[in-house]
């Protein structure tokens, strides 16, 4: 049993050799050209180590990071609570889709930065700023999403709770949300990443708080050491919630599927 | 001797055409009547009208004249006639189990929860599927995917149970099989079937009384009376020379039809 356990190890770890040697080979390259330039302008791996336990060694900067993540959770979770119903209306109400298609491209389309600046003008800076930016932008991404996924509802099962008189809740639920997951879980993995950099975005155009505000600091200070340590806690935050929730939940939902392979 | 389960009144249904403005009509002037506990096909070619037909009977679209009325079993409220449906394919929820299947289809007519456990068991067992509660849909074969959706429609207990062509993506054993195992059920649970098919052996084995449909224009045009004793045997002599004479009466009309 030990035997065939350690016999796997060496199996997986000479099968992931190439990418661990090819990772170690960036890490190696990009150390040795920061060498050539300031800490302050092109940081090598071993400064921004040190910086990113400069900065996460400080009890203070949890505050500002539990600053913008609360703000991407919530415009995360309103783009989709909106985003979802919206394309779920278009895609069963005939009327609302037409009302709505051009609506949601000149949406799409709408440039970012128009937003930021507008809700710092209609909203000061304040929280409700890089909330409603966030909103503004994620919500049609996630409708379109939808929509398209009411159009590759199956007519036939639909029909058959029609025949047997299902009632619209049950329809909801055992027919049409179970035929949208895949469609939902696309939107939530877009949903979520999209609403991490335009909270910092946000931030950094409107507010006197949180992750992009410090990032502007860093910016005026010109210490682009300083930014990515900032910048890339963010991104292994944001890595973690997906493995950990958004595809947990997505292999629990789809136990149903038979395995393709054995 | 029964009372009368489902009557169609001269029903006519019209669709749009495509590319003009005039519809055609693809039922012309239905009449049919099935009694309570009977076994009724209508058979008639491809593309004859027989699954629209079944559909307005559903519920599920309207007709442009005419009228259907379900009459329920005895004690049974008139307003909210009990409809059990097999269709081609099995059209199972992939995503529940085989129990949450039947779940669904009772929560949809109301039947308390009480009794959702006695009609899952009962008529899984009916079926032949005992003990498959657990299983999800797409581990089935699609013989046993069908027999899912046979014991879906007679959970409800259905004042008529509707059946469309529902052995004819089988292949030809398991659809054998189905069909002498759908006629066992059939002494137990003892339903109102209106069946549709296209396969005049099929019919003469399972029904009693066949209605035949020809297409262009879609209408009845013989009601036939099959007074074998049951249990049938699919080889009996018998069945067999019932199918000749109709299949030759059905080729007479199609070719007068041109």
């Amino acid at each position: 049993m030990a035997k065939t356990g350690r016999r796997t190890f060496w199996a997986s770890l000479s099968r992931a050799l190439p990418a661990l040697l090819t990772f170690a080979a960036c890490i190696a390259g990009w150390q040795i050209i920061s060498l050539f330039y300031l800490p302050i302008f092109f940081p090598g791996p071993a400064v921004l180590v040190e910086r990113m336990v400069a900065v996460y060694g400080d009890p203070a900067s949890y505050v500002v990071i539990g600053e913008t993540l609360a703000r991407i959770f919530e415009g995360f979770a309103a783009s989709m609570v909106i985003g979802t119903a919206l394309g779920l209306l278009m895609g069963l109400r005939r009327s609302i889709e037409i009302f709505f298609d051009s609506w949601i491209m000149v949406l799409l389309t709408f440039p970012a930065v128009c937003w930021a600046f507008l809700t710092v003008l209609w909203f000061g800076l304040s929280q409700a700023a890089a909330i409603v930016t966030i909103v503004l932008i994620v919500f049609p991404f996630v409708a379109m999403n939808i929509w398209a996924g009411t159009k590759a509802i199956e007519k036939d099962l639909v029909e058959m709770g029609r025949v047997y008189k299902a009632g619209r809740r049950l329809m909801l639920r055992n027919v049409l949300i179970p035929q949208l997951l895949p469609y939902i879980f696309s939107s939530l993995r877009i949903a979520l990443s999209l609403s991490w950099k335009i909270a910092l975005v946000a931030e950094a155009f409107g507010a006197s708080s949180g992750v992009g505000q410090k990032l502007v600091n860093w910016f005026q200070e010109t210490r682009v050491d300083m930014m990515l340590a900032w910048g890339v806690s963010f991104m292994v935050i944001m890595v973690l919630i997906d493995l950990v929730v958004f595809r947990a939940w997505a292999r629990r939902a789809f136990a149903w599927r038979p395995r393709l392979a054995a | 001797m029964g009372s009368t389960a489902i009557t169609v009144d001269k029903l006519t249904k019209r669709f749009p055409a495509p590319g003009s403005a005039e519809k055609f009509t693809v039922l012309h002037d239905i009449s049919l009547t099935v009694e309570e506990g009977q076994f009724v096909s209508i058979v008639g070619p491809s593309g004859c009208g027989k699954s629209t037909l079944l559909n307005v009977i559903a519920g599920i679209e309207s007709a442009d004249g005419g009228a259907v009325t379900i009459h329920p079993r005895a004690g049974r409220s008139v307003a909210a006639p009990r409809i059990g449906y097999v269709f081609q394919s099995p059209r199972l929820l992939n995503w529940l189990t085989v129990e949450s299947n039947i779940h669904f289809v009772l929560e949809a007519q109301n039947v308390p929860r009480a009794r959702w456990r006695e009609r899952v068991t009962k008529n899984l067992e009916m079926v032949g599927l005992a003990g498959q509660e657990r299983n999800y849909p797409l581990n089935l074969s699609g013989g046993m995917q069908q027999r899912v959706a046979i014991a879906r429609a007679l959970a409800i207990e259905p004042d008529i149970l509707l059946m469309d062509e529902p052995f004819s993506h089988l292949d030809a054993i398991t659809a054998r099989k189905m069909r002498f195992d759908l006629m066992d059920i059939l002494q137990r649970a003892k339903p109102t079937i209106l069946f549709v098919t296209h396969d005049l052996a099929e019919a003469v084995f399972l029904s009693d009384s066949i209605y035949m449909m020809s297409t262009k224009p879609a209408r009845i045009f013989k009601r036939v009376t099959i007074d074998l004793p049951r249990p049938r045997k699919p080889d009996d002599a018998a069945l067999f020379d019932r199918e000749k004479t109709l299949v030759r009466e059905f080729f007479s009309v199609v070719e007068a039809n041109g």
